[in-house]
């Protein structure tokens, strides 16, 4: 039994020899553009070279934040996931995959020769610090619920910067406020003004439902506020990004008979299949009245500025419609 | 029998009591005067529609939990003729949940009948062969040691299967514990009578249990069929522990405690000592179990934050408490001696060449691990590059690539050999060839001290966080030392004790995250499931110096070390300070595991195996075991995380996982050969 592992062991030395490098290092960067300086959300000021072309985003929204400055990653953490949970601002095919968000692999990211990495703050920060000796991390905030949108806007000019796109990047956040105010002005004119409304995520176990409201402060509930609906939910809801729980009794506090329910649901749709016969679910101000809206599959309610912009469009339309 | 009515009656009362309590309280504005008027039928329909839609399906769950398990686990006592046997110690509600997550995770949505038959071939599956590793149910604490154990393997597939399926299972994680936030009653409707029909069964079986509590051969003599009363009485208590899996997950603990309690009043009332009392006020004392642990956080958390703590968490944190007075109660010595030491297999010890042999390939193989493990990853890198590596002479790129590998590979070696070290250690002492730090506890303690500390100080640095580690397992250590200690240190107990311990623990780890990070349950995951992910050579430092000064200090007591393993007597009469060496040796194992899970995390198994495959190897003395096991540890988990690093890269399974993966199949086997003739 071991004389086999041994060989096989050998066999791999054997096969192992020889190198992977050519020796000529990675390809200069082009540094014609000459050196950027972004201060990061820890408050650092990192240091390119030169704009970066080539980037690996480690979470999401950062993702698609930078893929709608017009630069296609060359890598970015769960490809896969991105594509189900997020489409504004779809991938090509050439952005590789470097593992999971929460275990990105660095290995995946270093092969891919980048000059910056983005990431979020709150992932593992031991990994930022391995990192940087290799090249340059920024570090977004991600979420702040006490002022998401400003938050937003900060993390994108940030990341623009970084990549050589602030022209672009503030285009995305003039093109994301002129929606607000033309979603405020369809909302005014239709008398839609502070119309209370609820944002909820939620998932099913066997017959257990778990459903998330997104509180005040979460980036959707910003969104909703600055086209001049008024969030009703008033639960507790966590400091960074705005969330609470709750379970179908809890939703009983909106009693509003205006109001309206949004829902996020890319994968299993917890609100039709859970909660459908549910008497207290029947009850609710916006069953009642059918105000219940499902966000477009690929809606991320986690992302950058046109997802934002994408949840915005669509609250605007149901109360208008 | 006035008596027993009396009792059983002001269990009923209690359990009125709570129910009602228990409808009061929601996340909803409707309070006790609202249900009040309801009840007289004056109430509103906004207070009819809470009851009816949340409210009554969350009572009515409780009390099918509670019936469920708590006969379940009075059932499973009586044909295991053990106290400690439950849904919990014989791995049926883990193998339930197992069963069910999979299902989930790969994506098959069963309706709930369905659901419910995969929960019990699952629970079914596992009590087979949690009742056929230990002999069938004999009185030791083997079961309850073989149970954790194969409970440990599954709930380790299960996070697994967590983790890999991240988005898909987010509500898993907390349903793994049990929930009651039902949103119908269809589950519970469905499942009613499943439970009714097997309560009504067991309870018609009573006085065959009853017969067969007088042992299988008075049983015999009366004229019983035996196995088929037995197997009988199995099928049904799995059936109940299904079912409540299938509506709630699994709920820890009521399964043990209820029956336990019930025992409890026999003095009172001895009519309850008979099993057609018994099963049925056991279903009852489940149900103010899970009643008052749900009505209990919602008082002290508010509807609304309790909302975040699965039941589960409670039930087994009261559980585990209620596991440990137990195991002090029992008597010390019953099973604790006479016990065969593990030896492996005897004769194989003498031969020179094989040991000569043994030598040679383990150092190739202990060179060639960590060698294998820097090439090997995401990215492949070769031999040469190796060398130029040694020399200052490659690029940046693969520079950062193999500095970052080095100690991911350093971590996993070092932490398995001291992980295998101290199973060698705890394997003598408690005389128990199943004991292994993850099931005393050490380990559970060890996540414990890092989540706290990560959830109080989120940017706790990594030498913190290690800090932290070693506290929370030396800590939990001491409580299992000092819990087990009565006028001397009876290796069950220890056991026992460890492994309430250990569930506790993992509760705790649960109610923390819940309550503080719920929605980053995916790297506590990672944590707890042993991961080399990020390691930088400061923290394999503490390792590494535990390596190698404990190492020698357990070496050089070899000689304590078999005697410890052979009897409780023997190394008295040669003159060992028993109780003193016993401490040394523990302590030292303590230290070991501590570091090791400060490193890499939660590793299960290890500190099991390694000492066995030694032992097959090399024979039963301790001067060849201990080198012999730490070096097989070290290639276990390097080879571990290797493989976890390569095979779905550029995502990584954690290397705890893979070992569980790989361990539990030989893990059976070793149970198989240690299993005790009946």
């Amino acid at each position: 039994m071991r004389t086999p592992a041994l060989i096989a062991a050998a066999a791999i030395l054997l096969t192992a020899c020889g190198t992977t490098e050519d020796g000529g290092g990675p390809a200069g960067t082009d540094t014609s553009a000459g050196p950027v300086t972004v201060t990061d959300s820890r408050g650092k000021a990192v240091e390119l070279k030169a704009p970066a072309k080539r980037v690996v985003t480690l979470e999401w929204a950062e993702t698609e934040t930078v893929a709608s400055l017009g630069v296609m990653p060359v890598g970015a953490a769960d490809t896969a996931g991105y594509k189900t949970w997020n489409s504004v601002a779809p991938l090509d095919d050439s952005v590789k995959d470097v593992g999971k968000r929460n275990e990105p692999s660095v290995d995946a990211i270093v092969a891919l020769d980048p000059d910056v990495v983005v990431m979020a703050s709150g992932r593992d920060t031991t990994l930022v610090a391995q990192l940087e000796k290799y090249v340059p991390v920024v570090v977004t905030k991600a979420s702040d619920a006490a002022r998401n949108l400003d938050r937003l806007r900060e993390d994108t000019r940030m990341i623009a910067k970084a990549v050589g796109r602030s022209a672009e990047g503030d285009k995305l956040l003039s093109d994301l406020d002129a929606g607000f105010a033309e979603g405020r002005k369809a909302v005014e004119a239709k008398g839609a003004a502070g119309t209370p409304f609820v944002v909820a995520d939620g998932w099913l176990e066997g017959s257990t439902v778990n459903i998330r409201p997104f509180g005040k402060g979460s980036l959707v509930s910003d969104a909703a506020e600055q086209v001049g609906l008024k969030n009703a939910w008033t639960g507790q809801v966590d400091p960074q990004w705005g969330l609470g729980q709750t379970d179908v009794e809890g939703l009983t506090a909106l009693t509003d008979p205006k109001t309206v329910l949004f829902y996020s649901a890319s994968e299993e749709d917890v609100f039709t299949t859970g909660l459908a016969q549910n008497p207290v679910w029947q009850r609710l101000p916006f069953v009642a009245s059918g105000e219940v809206h499902r966000l477009a599959t690929g809606t991320w309610t986690f992302g950058g500025p046109r997802s934002v912009g994408h949840v915005a469009d669509q609250l605007v339309r149901a109360v208008t419609a | 029998m006035l008596r027993t009515a009396a009792v059983t009656a002001g269990i009923a009362v209690l359990v009125a009591a709570l129910s009602a309590v228990h409808l009061t309280q929601g996340t909803s504005a409707t309070g006790v005067l609202d249900v009040l008027r309801a009840v007289l039928g004056q109430g509103d329909d906004g207070t009819l529609a809470v009851l009816a839609g949340s409210r009554v399906p969350r009572l009515l769950t409780a009390l099918l939990l509670g019936v469920a398990l708590g006969v379940a686990g009075a059932g499973m006592q009586s044909v295991a003729r053990n106290p400690l046997a439950s849904p919990d110690t014989l791995a049926v509600n883990a193998g339930a949940h197992l069963a069910v997550v999979a299902v989930a995770a790969f994506g098959v949505g069963l309706p709930t009948l369905p659901a419910g038959g995969v929960a019990f071939v699952g629970g079914l599956g596992a009590a087979a062969a949690v009742l056929g590793l230990s002999g069938g149910g004999s009185a030791s604490p083997r079961l309850v040691l073989v149970g954790s154990a194969v409970a440990l393997a599954l709930q380790s597939l299960a996070i697994l299967l967590l983790l890999l399926f991240e988005q898909e299972t987010t509500g898993l994680f907390a349903w793994g514990s049990g929930s009651l936030t039902v949103s119908d009653l269809d589950a519970t409707a469905r499942m009613t009578p499943v439970v009714v029909a097997a309560v009504v069964a067991l309870v018609a079986m009573g006085r065959s249990l009853d017969i067969l509590a007088l042992g299988d051969d008075n049983a015999t003599v009366l004229g019983l069929k035996v196995r088929r009363t037995r197997v009988g009485a199995v099928l049904l208590t799995v059936a109940l522990t299904g079912a409540a899996v299938t509506v709630a997950g699994p709920v820890g603990f009521v399964g043990l405690c209820a029956p336990v309690i019930t025992r409890l009043l026999v003095p009172l009332a001895p009519g309850l000592g008979r099993h057609r009392v018994l099963l049925p006020v056991s279903g009852l004392v489940g149900v103010l179990l899970v009643l008052g642990a749900d009505v209990l956080l919602r008082a002290a958390l508010g509807s609304a934050e309790a909302l975040r703590v699965p039941t589960g968490v409670t039930t087994t944190i009261v559980g585990a408490a209620v596991l440990i007075w137990l195991a002090r109660r029992g008597r010390p010595t019953r099973g604790g001696t006479g016990r065969q030491a593990p030896a492996g297999r005897v004769g194989v010890a003498g031969s020179r060449r094989r040991l000569v042999a043994v030598g040679v390939a383990l150092s190739a193989l202990l060179v060639a691990a960590p060698v294998v493990g820097l090439l090997l990853g995401d990215r492949l890198v070769l031999l040469g590059d190796l060398v130029n590596w040694f020399a200052g002479r490659t690029g940046t790129a693969l520079t950062f690539v193999l500095d970052q590998r080095l100690p991911r590979v350093l971590a996993a070696t070092a932490a398995g050999a001291a992980l295998a070290v101290s199973g060698c250690g705890i394997q003598s002492v408690s005389r128990n060839p199943l004991a292994e730090p993850g099931l005393l506890g050490i380990t559970a303690g060890a996540g414990v001290g890092a989540i706290t500390l990560i959830t109080f100080v989120p940017l706790a640095g990594a030498w913190q966080v290690a800090g932290a580690a070693g506290l929370g397992a030396m800590a939990a250590f001491g409580l299992v030392y000092g819990l087990a200690w009565r006028s001397g240190l009876a290796p069950d107990r220890l056991v026992v004790i460890g492994i309430a311990m250990w569930s506790g623990g993992m509760a705790l780890i649960t109610l923390l995250i819940v309550t503080s990070d719920p929605w980053n349950t995916a790297k506590a995951l990672t944590w707890l499931s042993g991961s080399t992910y990020g390691r930088t050579l400061e923290q394999v430092l503490p390792v590494a110096l535990a390596l190698a000064v404990l190492t020698p200090l357990l070496w050089a007591r070899h000689r304590e070390l078999d005697l410890h393993g052979l009897d409780e007597d023997t190394p008295r009469v040669l003159g060992v300070r028993v109780e003193r060496s016993r401490l040394v040796i523990l302590a030292a194992a303590g230290v070991l595991a501590a570091t090791a899970v400060s490193a890499i995390g939660v590793v299960a198994f290890v500190g099991l195996v390694a000492p066995h495959l030694a032992r097959s190897l090399v024979g039963g003395r301790h001067s060849r075991v201990i080198p012999v096991a730490a070096a097989i540890g070290a290639i276990l988990v390097s080879a571990a995380d290797t493989v976890g690093r390569t095979v779905i890269a550029p995502a990584q399974v954690p290397a705890g996982l893979v070992i569980a993966l790989v361990g539990t199949p030989y893990f059976v086997l070793v149970l198989w050969r240690t299993r005790e003739a009946r």
